[in-house]
């Protein structure tokens, strides 16, 4: 690859095992997204990692065999032209849950990773983002209802985060500032939600994914784009909202028999239902705003996490200071345009090279 | 998903019946009053209870080796099966079946079953009758991750989806085929890889959390009565004790059954949530504990003192007249 070699750069990679089990299989026809597909995934990013000069990846550990696979591909000899960085299994006893994805999140920024890859669905990158600081996410979808990440190839992604973590391209050209929903429970912030953050009159977490319109009081969102899959959705048909924009809507729902405006929103893979809208309203960074319900659920990025009883407090805050994302096709535009992919020859000397 | 609080009382009830059925057992089996093996179920009574609870008298059920719990939450006898396990004539098998071969066609319990991976074949069979018969019953299967990496299991899920009987196949992954951990021995890593492979849908669910349980059984249940066919579901858990009582647990670490115990207990997880949001009061389930505590003694006694079969009993149940 053109340009110096910088030393010492590291990648984290975060692939969460679970992604893509959800119940939405049996009730929503969602794709399935095997194990086997996720280690191929990891060592395309391996591949392209290594190409940008990254030294080291860290993964987080698994109790799925996830890494099992990945040790057995690095006992084989490597594909012709490839240079994979060192791969370091972070050393923990996983407790196959969300904790184990936090704790290697947390190892990898005090590791000074320049970069977190994250192969997942919406609710993955929510747990990333809760500690991972300013270290900029590249993150893949694998999972169901996913708005937040991209579908990619992981070979680019690799790319990009590479070109990020190593300092060939500029971290403050190839990342953007992503919003990000702020639940505050009984006065104290308990979780965040990178796109939507709904209110159901559901009692239970149950099997955490939310797909039934029935029982959806209140959506939040730090965006809403019209082509979105999701409970976002709701909110994209009706007025999108850019990630890039300096608010979020809030919108009160009710059964569509009730509603002066009804929406048909694709609010889980195959699930096309009418919602009744109530109201719409801007929602500025910084604003608290209490929950109607006084006993329910929180849905996440349309996963159930919190539920809430009439002693429970509850309010939504819209913060500006989310995650860093890597914009991939700004990160591989730049490096066109640096030449970094482009090697020069004697014999046929600067052409089609840097040509802006 | 809503459910009643009677549905919460019902739920409880039933995983404590299966932990004081098992812890009972555990200590009983260690006296040498009880013949044959006992696999005990306990640690994983949120399965048997979250499927079960969505079940009625057109549905089977087909077990494992470590069927107790599955065969409470379907509604058998306690008493019965207490004899049943000491050999005893007033057992639901006369007592010639003991813990590994509990069955009773009446309540939809096709069986616990000593074949690993047995269950499956004749939940196609209880699936194609449902359909052919049109009672709108479905029929589950409940797999070790040991069974289902038995072929009798492949053909199930094969036989099932190209019949789209009203099937479920569910794959109760405790960790441990016997002794060997499934990280070593399942090829796919995750059970729920294997269902598109037969066409069906596959998801996994946290085995210690009723309500997830629960609620992913009524949406496979619904979808097979239905007509949508059959679904595999792994539940994610883990026992308590080892595979059978008497076995060492060489392979299990140190303190792990302890912290599971301590953080992940399916019962302890069931009364936080529900005496934190206050749909029940502790003194409802405190009196469960006790009625439970009361009626399983109460069982132990029985079994202790019936007699067992007589020699005139091995001619009989031998042929069956259909």
């Amino acid at each position: 690859m053109a340009n110096s070699q910088p030393r010492g750069a590291k990648v984290g990679i975060v692939a969460n095992p679970a992604a893509g089990r959800d119940i939405r299989r049996l009730v929503a026809q969602a794709s399935v997204f095997p194990i086997a597909e996720k280690r191929n995934m990891m060592t395309r990013a391996f591949s392209a990692l290594g190409m940008t000069g990254v030294d080291e990846v860290m993964l987080m550990p698994d109790g799925s065999g996830l890494n099992d696979r990945i040790r057995h591909a690095l006992k084989l000899p490597l594909p012709e032209g490839q240079v994979w960085p060192k791969v370091t299994f972070i050393d923990f006893e996983p407790e196959d849950s969300p904790a184990d994805t936090l704790r290697a999140v947390r190892f990898m920024v005090e590791q000074g990773v320049g970069a977190i890859m994250v192969l997942g669905g919406d609710g993955t990158n929510r747990l990333v983002a809760r500690v991972a600081g300013d270290v900029p996410l590249l993150s893949l979808s694998t999972g169901t209802n996913n708005v937040f990440p991209a579908v990619r190839e992981a070979t680019i992604a690799g790319l990009a985060a590479g070109l990020v973590a190593t300092g060939r391209v500029d971290l403050k050209e190839a990342c953007y500032r992503n919003k990000a929903l702020r639940l505050v429970v009984n006065g104290a912030v308990s979780d965040l939600a990178l796109v939507d953050l709904c209110i159901s009159d559901e009692l239970f977490v149950g099997s955490k994914a939310l797909w039934r319109a029935e029982g959806l009081d209140q959506l939040f969102v730090s965006f809403a784009e019209a082509d979105a899959i999701g409970l976002s959705s709701i909110a994209g048909l009706i007025r999108p909202v850019s990630r890039r924009a300096p608010f979020g809507l809030k919108l009160d729902l009710c059964p569509p028999a009730r509603a002066a405006n009804v929406v048909a929103a694709p609010i889980a893979p195959g699930i096309i239902v009418e919602v009744g809208i109530e109201a719409v309203s801007a929602l500025s960074t910084g604003d608290s705003v209490p929950l109607r319900l006084r006993r329910g659920v929180v849905a996440l990025d349309g996963e159930r996490e919190v539920e809430f009883a009439p002693a429970d407090q509850v309010m939504v805050r819209l913060a500006e200071d989310g995650p860093l994302s890597i914009d991939i096709e700004r990160t591989m535009t730049l490096a066109a345009q640096h030449g970094l992919f482009v090697r020069e020859t004697h014999a046929l000397r600067g052409v089609g090279a840097r040509t802006a | 998903m809503q459910l009643s609080k009677a549905d919460l009382l019902r739920a409880y009830r039933m995983m404590k019946t299966i932990r004081e059925f098992e812890e009972r057992l555990h200590v009983e089996f260690a006296t040498g009053e009880i013949p044959g093996f006992v696999h005990l179920y306990a640690g994983e009574e949120a399965s048997a209870t979250g499927f079960c609870m969505h079940l009625d008298g057109r549905d089977k059920i087909a077990s494992t080796h470590r069927g107790h719990g599955h065969s409470i939450a379907k509604g058998c006898d306690v008493d019965a099966m207490m004899a049943e396990i000491y050999g005893k004539k007033a057992g639901l098998c006369g007592g010639k079946g003991g813990s590994m071969h509990i069955a009773d066609l009446d309540k939809g319990m096709l069986g616990a079953n000593g074949i690993v991976g047995g269950g499956p074949p004749l939940i196609c069979g209880a699936g194609l009758a449902a359909k052919v018969l049109k009672t709108g019953g479905v029929a589950i299967a409940f797999v070790g991750d040991g069974g289902f990496n038995q072929g009798t299991t492949a053909e199930s899920l094969n036989l099932a989806s190209v019949w789209r009987l009203p099937c479920l196949f569910v794959v109760e992954n405790n960790g441990y085929a016997e002794a060997t951990s499934s990280k070593y021995s399942v090829s796919c890593d995750d059970f729920t890889d294997r269902a598109a492979a037969y066409s069906m849908p596959g998801i996994a669910v946290d085995g210690h959390d009723f309500f997830a349980v629960y609620e992913a059984a009524g949406e496979a249940i619904k979808r097979a009565r239905s007509g949508g066919g059959p679904s595999l579901i792994e539940v994610k858990l883990n026992r308590y004790y080892g595979h059978f009582e008497g076995d060492a647990q060489t392979y299990r670490g140190v303190d792990e059954v302890k912290n599971i115990r301590a953080t992940k207990d399916c019962l302890m997880l069931f009364r936080k949530r529900v005496e934190g949001a206050k749909l029940v009061d502790a003194a409802e389930l405190n009196k469960i504990d006790a009625d439970v505590l009361a009626q399983i003694e109460n069982a132990v006694k029985k079994a202790k003192a019936a007699p067992k079969p007589t020699a005139a009993d091995l001619m009989t149940d031998v042929y069956v007249s259909y």
